[in-house]
């Protein structure tokens, strides 16, 4: 469980994050959604605490991101945006290099359990930098769910990957236990497989409901997210 | 037209004023050194022109030490912009001739690179105003700004063919240049101009393999043996593994034996070769130890700042890495140092080489002194490279640091000369030296983890 209390977070004199408060439960897949610049990623990235923050207070598992940074973030698993790996090290070597930063005792047959599942396995001895965007994204995947966090964060977890591929990583988030944050533009996704949406704009959440009930009510996330957009121009 | 050109510039002007921005005190340092740099050129041109000293810098030697500059700057240019551009595909997939794209690259790295030749070359040229030496010399001029032409039409055309299947593409640039060395004149230069023009014109025609070949070849790895490690063992294990891999580790061999080389050469010759006679009383004791020191100088910029400080200027975009894992910054910073025991093994081959001119005698001295002189550079160069994580291989960061590492080095030495002359157990003191030294590395590195660590309000 994330909990983030009246969170600022300024870039100079750009208000990226706005006294933003929620609370990602156990056992929910929870979507977060927002126009490009809203604040999404900035949001993951402090709660995995790679960005540092101005004001608020962000816990995990009761860890606090600032004072028990190191027990809160074993608790995490993150998949960035875009990402930027060595690009030197081959895929199997940067797995086992996160596992032993994370301890991991059965690294071994949770990579190969893992690749296979997703389909990297076979390109595991390649060079990082000579893979597709979407074999980088699948090595980020093996390295953020390995150690089984109870916290995953994702940012765009299907973005370039093959349709078969992203069918499993969404089977694999919904039979999750724990807490899974995904921050996505695609409102199919969020449909298929989030449970609750937090919808952010300006660096504000102006709206969080339950996905079936703004599906009910606007027919579609894509109608329930113009509308609210709307409703805020207005 | 010249879109690609133009993009290129923009791109590369921005990225200097943001640096500029992010860093200002370390381009304010930076722009002060290199103004230095260059009037203690100036100085230097006006001093072997007023002495009678039998060490004579020639145009011609001049000529060619900017020929080969540019052209080394050119292959290095080309290939960041176009062997291994990632942002290439954008401009190859347009419906613009791709030859015509390869070829306002090549454009835009001319432009860069006269640019950089007419700012410095000017500044050179008022710096010697200063001292009132005669600068009228039109033709010169014209003939080294063809030779920096000339330089960079090589430079690109040795890029693309050199990372080409077919590598006998290179033959035209190595001719030239072996008649370049054969016949040491700037005039000859100048006249295969229009065959360097027509040779790197054929290049790009050409190009477009070099581009896919890299590539490809970047995918060819053979299976690797992994295992669990320890914390700090794991991130050793991930630094040498890079370093290796960038086969910097050979370079930096190649550069101790060479520097060991030259400097037990000039500390056996150099005084006859640089000093005039009237000179020789004054400073014939002073040279030999000048180019030791320079010798141990030269090998620890190449074996421990440069890697040092590219430790953390190379994460820039790989942070998101370090972060977010359950890792303390002392281990990370610990980790990665420890990586540079490896570059250090690259440094010894530099005091057997010199010690062959030099004798056994000193030795001992040389060899506490490259130690002395490696921490130092990793108690320097590690906290300034977390400060600037970002600022991959930062010409202006390795400069600063090499400028403070100057001075502290410098200092050290006479300190040591004055140990070894006037006081008996000196080497107990050289022991008790590196003790401290270790224990000022010690706070350098806490310094580091603290500097790494995320700034909360």
């Amino acid at each position: 469980m994330i909990t983030v209390n009246n969170l600022t977070k300024t870039y100079g004199k750009i208000v990226a994050l706005k006294n933003v408060s929620l609370k990602f439960d156990d056992s929910h897949v929870i979507a977060i959604m927002g126009e490009n610049g809203a604040g999404k990623t900035t949001l993951l990235k402090i709660c995995t605490g790679i960005l540092p923050f101005d004001q608020g207070q962000i816990t995990v598992d009761g860890y606090s991101i600032v004072k028990n940074s190191i027990k809160a973030r074993e608790q995490i698993g993150y998949l960035p945006e875009m990402p930027d790996m060595y690009e030197r090290l081959t895929g199997r070597e940067f797995l086992f290099y996160i596992a032993s930063l994370r301890k991991l005792k059965d690294a071994e047959s949770r990579i190969n359990e893992i690749t296979k599942m997703i389909g990297i396995y076979n390109f595991l001895d390649y060079e990082i930098g000579s893979y597709s965007k979407g074999m980088k994204q699948k090595i980020s995947m093996t390295s953020a769910i390995m150690h089984n966090p109870n916290n995953l964060l994702l940012d765009e977890p299907v973005y370039g990957l093959d349709p078969l591929t992203s069918r499993v990583i969404q089977d694999f988030i919904k039979n999750k236990k724990g807490t899974t944050v995904i921050a996505t533009h695609s409102t199919q996704l969020v449909e298929q497989i989030a449970d609750l949406v937090y919808i952010i704009m300006r660096g504000q959440v102006i709206k969080f409901d339950e996905v079936k009930k703004l599906v009910s009510k606007h027919g579609s996330i894509e109608q329930a997210y113009f509308h609210i957009k709307d409703e805020i121009d207005a | 037209m010249l879109e690609t050109t133009k993009i290129i510039l923009t791109e590369n002007t921005r990225s200097l004023i943001k640096k500029m921005k992010d860093a200002p005190i370390l381009y304010i340092l930076f722009t002060g050194m290199m103004f230095f740099s260059i009037y203690i050129f100036a100085f230097a041109t006006f001093f072997l022109l007023r002495t009678e000293t039998e060490f004579n810098i020639t145009l011609e030697d001049t000529f060619f030490t900017i020929f080969f500059m540019f052209l080394l700057k050119s292959v290095a240019d080309f290939y960041n912009n176009y062997v291994k551009s990632t942002q290439l595909s954008y401009a190859l997939s347009t419906q613009t001739n791709q030859k015509k794209t390869i070829f306002e690259i090549f454009l835009s790295i001319l432009l860069t690179q006269l640019i950089i030749w007419f700012s410095f070359s000017l500044f050179f040229l008022l710096a010697l105003l200063t001292f009132r030496v005669d600068i009228g010399y039109p033709i010169e001029y014209m003939i080294f700004t063809l030779g920096v032409i000339t330089a960079v039409c090589l430079g690109s055309s040795i890029s693309i063919n050199f990372f080409s299947p077919k590598r006998y593409r290179l033959l035209p640039n190595l001719i030239l240049i072996g008649f370049y060395l054969q016949f040491r004149h700037p005039l000859y230069v100048v006249f295969t101009l229009p065959l360097a023009i027509i040779h790197v014109f054929w290049s790009i025609k050409n190009s477009k393999e070099s581009h896919l070949f890299s590539k490809r070849k970047e995918r060819l790895k053979e299976r690797t043996q992994v295992k669990m490690r320890s914390l700090i063992k794991a991130i050793f294990y991930k630094e040498t593994t890079v370093l290796w891999r960038d086969k910097l580790l050979f370079s930096f061999i190649f550069t101790s034996v060479t520097t060991g080389f030259f400097t037990g050469y000039f500390y056996l010759y150099g005084n006859d070769l640089l000093l005039p006679e009237s000179l020789t009383e004054y400073l014939g004791d002073f040279l030999p130890s000048m180019f030791l020191f320079l010798g141990v100088f030269v090998v620890i910029l190449y074996t421990a700042v440069f890697p040092a400080l590219n430790l953390f200027l190379n994460e820039e975009k790989t942070m998101w890495i370090i972060r977010h894992l359950p890792v303390k910054n002392d281990t990370i910073i610990y980790g990665k140092t420890s990586a540079l025991a490896l570059c250090f093994l690259t440094s010894i081959p530099f005091v057997p080489y010199l010690s062959i001119f030099v004798g056994l005698e000193q030795f001992f001295y040389l060899f506490w002194f490259l130690i002395f002189s490696f921490i130092a550079s990793i108690i320097i160069s590690i906290p300034l490279g977390v400060k600037y994580v970002g600022k991959k291989s930062d010409i202006m960061l390795l400069y600063s640091v090499s400028m403070i590492l100057l001075i502290v080095l410098g200092s050290m030495a006479i300190f040591a000369t004055f140990i070894i002359e006037y006081i008996e157990y000196s080497y107990a003191i050289f022991i008790l030296i590196l003790l401290l030294e270790l224990l000022i590395l010690y706070i350098s590195l806490k310094i580091s983890s603290q500097i790494l660590a995320l700034k909360y309000n």
